[in-house]
C-alpha cells in the first residue's frame, strides 16, 4: 500500500489504477467493485477478473472488541471454518490418543495438551491461506485494497485506510459480501469489557482456561466442544434449546454426547452480570429459568456464541437506498442475488434468508460474477445444500429436518427410518456410541423420495457429501437400499436402513 | 547508496548462519540451485527467475536482507531428505521467501513480476 500511495498528493475522484487503460463499460473506472474479502467477496472478484472484468475487492477487520484482528480471507479462513475444524482435530486426537491404548499403544499417562503449540500452528496456517489468497488475487488482475468500503451512491464506493485517508472509486456494479460478526449482548454490565467472542477464541496467546460458553449454536457447541477436548473445563449455557433451526432430536443425541463426554450444559440459563474479580478470574451471574434462583460461578473466559450480526452499520446503505430486512438487518435479495438498488449486489452471510456457509456463498459469487460478465443466466441453487456440525459427535445432515418434512407434508405423508449404529472403531476402544444414529426421512406415498438425511458419527461431513449428491439426484428410498454398502464403514449403515418410526420397533442394528 | 542488504551463501549451514547474524531484520531470501564455473544453473527455472527477481529488487524495503542462497548441486537437491527441504520445508526451486512469515513465491510464481514486487512492497 505504501508504494502505492507515495506518488498521489491529493485523493479525490481519481483512478486507483496506476496505468490508465479505458474499461469495458467506458464511464465507470471499474465494472466491479466488491466489498468484503471473504469466502463470496474473493471467489466472485476471482471470477469476474478471469472473465475479463476490471475488478477492485474491499477488505477490512475491524477489530473485535478486545482487539482481535486478522488478513485476507474473510471469517472462514481466519476465527471460522478453518481454525475451528484444526481445534476440533486437536480435540478428536486428544480422544484418539486415549483409544490408543486399547489398541495396544503404550501411552505415557497423563497426555496434556499444550494450546500455544496447537495455536502457533493454527495460526501459521492461516496465515498461509493469508497469503495464498492474496497471491490469487494478484495473480488474476484483482486491485485489493485493505480499507474500509462504503457506499456513497450507487456506482460510487469510498475506501478509509487505516490512517484515515479517503479516496473513491466508481464501478459498473458493486457487490456487498461482507458478512457478519459475532453479537455481544450489550444489555449484560461486563460482557463486552470481560468476554470474548469467535473472533477471539482461535487467537488466544494462552488457553482460556475454566471457559463458560454462552448459547447453544453450532458456534457455541462446536467451540466447547474443542474446549473440553483439549482439556479445558468447559460449560455451555442455554436459555432455551441448542441448535435452533436444526433436526431438534439430532440436536438433542449432539447435546447428551457432549455431557457424557465431559461438557457442563446449564440448560435454562441465562446470564445477568459479568464482574472482574480481583483474583482476574470472572464472575457470571444468572437466572436459572427452572429454579426460579439466581446462581453464580467464576470462569477464566467467557465465550458470548449466541449468534451473529450483519456488517451493515457502516457501509452507508441507507443512504443510497438498499433495502434491509427490518428483524435481521440482513440485506434483502432476490434470486439473483440483486438489491433494491438495481447496480448493487448482496450475497454470502449478509443476505436476508441465506445459509451462512462458505459453500453456498462461494458458488454463489462465482455465478454472480458470470451473470454481470454476461457469460451465464444460472441462478444459485440453494436448496439441498448439506451441513455438518464438528461437535465431539458430528452431526451431518442435508435436506429437510423431520420437523421441516412434518410441517410442509405433514406427518401421514412422510416415513422416517431410522437406525442407532455402533462405529466399528468404537468397539476395541470401549467407547459409547449411544448417540451414533442415522434418519432418513422420505416421501411416504409414491417413489419415496428422500426428503432428508441425518447422520451423528464419526467423519459425518466425509459421510454426508457424497449422499447429498443423491439428493441432489432426486434420490428415493430404493436407490438408497439399491446401493452397496461399503464395509466396514459407518456410512454403509445409511444403505441398510429399514425400521421405520412409526413401526415402534427396536432401532438398534445388529452387525454383520 | 542500497536500501538492502544482499549477502550471498552457500549451502544450509552459511544460510543460517547469515540469518541469526541478523536478528529482528525483515530478511527476504531467494534459493537457487548452484551456478557452475561459468555462472550457469543446472536448474533451468532459477535461470529464468533470476533476472526477473532482481529486476524487482529496488522495491525491498529499506533497511532489510536479500540473501542469496545456492543450495547445492543436483543431486543434493534430488534428495528429499535434505536440509531445505526437511527443516525450511521448500519444496522447490527457485524459492523466495520472506523469513518467519508464511510469504512464498515458489518456481513459476517466481516468473511473474507483480508478485515479487507485490513481496517487497507489501506488509
Amino acid at each position: 500500500m505504501a508504494a502505492f500511495f507515495k506518488s498521489r498528493h491529493r485523493w479525490k475522484r481519481t483512478s486507483c489504477f496506476p496505468i490508465l487503460t479505458r474499461n469495458l463499460t467506458g464511464k465507470y473506472e471499474c465494472d466491479m467493485v466488491v466489498i468484503g474479502g471473504g469466502s463470496g467477496g474473493l471467489a466472485c472478484s476471482k471470477e469476474a477478473a478471469v472473465l475479463g472484468q476490471k475488478v477492485a475487492v474491499l477488505d477490512y477487520v475491524e477489530p473485535s472488541a478486545k482487539g482481535t484482528k486478522w488478513g485476507l480471507g474473510g471469517t472462514c479462513v481466519n476465527v471460522g471454518c478453518i481454525p475451528k475444524k484444526l481445534m476440533h482435530q486437536a480435540a478428536l486426537l486428544g480422544t484418539a490418543v486415549k483409544d490408543a491404548r486399547k489398541y495396544g499403544w503404550k501411552i505415557k499417562d497423563p497426555v496434556s495438551h499444550d494450546w500455544e503449540t496447537m495455536a502457533e500452528a493454527v495460526q501459521n496456517h492461516v496465515r498461509s491461506l493469508n497469503w495464498g489468497h492474496r497471491v490469487q488475487l494478484q495473480d488474476k488482475k484483482v486491485k485489493y485494497l485493505n480499507v474500509k468500503g462504503s457506499l456513497v451512491d450507487e456506482h460510487t464506493v469510498r475506501g478509509m485506510t487505516k490512517s484515515g485517508k479517503e479516496f473513491f472509486l466508481t464501478a459498473k456494479n458493486i457487490v456487498i459480501a461482507t458478512g457478519g460478526r459475532p453479537k455481544y449482548p450489550t444489555h449484560i454490565p461486563g460482557a463486552m469489557e470481560h468476554g470474548i467472542t469467535s473472533d477471539d477464541i482461535f487467537w488466544l496467546k494462552e488457553a482460556p482456561g475454566k471457559t463458560l460458553v454462552v448459547g447453544a449454536s453450532y458456534v457455541a457447541l462446536e467451540c466447547a466442544g474443542f474446549l473440553t477436548g483439549i482439556g479445558q473445563d468447559t460449560t455451555v449455557m442455554v436459555r432455551s434449546i441448542a441448535l435452533r433451526g436444526f433436526d431438534q432430536q439430532m440436536a438433542g443425541l449432539v447435546t447428551d454426547y457432549m455431557q457424557a463426554y465431559g461438557t457442563r450444559f446449564a440448560w435454562g440459563c441465562v446470564p445477568q452480570r459479568v464482574d472482574k474479580l480481583p483474583s482476574g478470574a470472572l464472575q457470571v451471574t444468572w437466572a436459572n429459568t427452572h429454579t426460579g434462583r439466581e446462581e453464580m460461578d467464576s470462569f477464566d473466559s467467557v465465550l458470548w456464541a449466541m449468534g451473529r450480526a450483519p456488517e451493515t452499520k457502516a457501509l452507508g446503505l441507507d443512504k443510497v437506498g438498499v433495502e434491509l430486512n427490518r428483524d435481521t438487518g440482513k440485506i434483502v435479495v432476490g434470486a439473483d442475488e440483486s438489491t433494491s438498488v438495481s447496480s448493487i449486489y448482496a450475497f454470502g452471510d449478509i443476505g436476508e434468508g441465506r445459509p451462512e456457509l462458505t459453500p453456498t456463498a462461494i458458488k454463489a459469487g462465482r455465478l454472480l460474477a458470470r451473470r454481470l460478465a454476461g457469460q451465464s443466466t444460472q441462478l444459485m441453487n440453494y436448496d439441498n445444500v448439506a451441513t455438518t456440525v464438528f461437535t465431539p459427535l458430528e452431526y451431518g445432515c442435508v435436506g429437510l429436518s423431520e420437523e421441516e418434512a412434518v410441517g410442509r407434508y405433514g406427518q401421514d405423508s412422510i416415513e422416517v427410518y431410522h437406525a442407532f449404529y455402533k462405529p466399528l472403531e468404537f468397539t476395541v476402544a470401549e467407547r459409547d456410541a449411544s448417540q451414533c444414529y442415522i434418519k432418513v426421512v422420505c416421501e411416504r406415498g409414491g417413489e419415496q423420495r428422500i426428503l432428508g438425511l441425518h447422520f451423528t458419527g464419526p467423519n459425518a461431513g466425509e459421510v454426508t457429501q457424497g449422499f447429498a449428491m443423491g439428493l441432489r439426484c432426486g434420490a428415493t428410498l430404493s436407490h438408497l437400499k439399491e446401493t452397496v454398502g461399503i464395509h466396514p464403514t459407518c456410512a454403509e449403515e445409511l444403505t441398510k436402513v429399514s425400521i421405520t418410526k412409526r413401526s415402534g420397533l427396536d432401532a438398534t442394528t445388529t452387525g454383520c | 547508496m542500497s536500501l538492502y542488504e544482499e549477502v550471498k551463501v552457500h549451502g544450509y549451514e552459511e544460510f543460517c548462519k547469515a540469518v541469526s547474524d541478523r536478528k529482528g531484520k525483515d530478511i527476504f531470501a531467494y534459493f537457487s540451485g548452484d551456478k557452475d564455473a561459468d555462472g550457469n544453473s543446472w536448474c533451468p527455472d532459477c535461470v529464468k527467475a533470476e533476472p526477473i527477481v532482481r529486476g524487482e529488487i529496488s522495491h525491498l524495503p529499506e533497511g532489510s536482507v536479500f540473501i542469496y542462497c545456492q543450495v547445492g548441486q543436483r543431486d543434493y537437491w534430488k534428495n528429499p531428505n535434505n536440509d531445505f527441504k526437511k527443516t525450511l520445508k521448500l519444496s522447490g526451486v527457485p524459492t523466495l521467501l520472506r523469513y518467519g512469515t508464511p510469504q512464498k513465491l515458489v518456481e513459476e510464481e517466481c516468473f511473474k513480476a507483480n508478485l515479487v514486487r507485490m513481496m517487497f512492497t507489501e506488509d
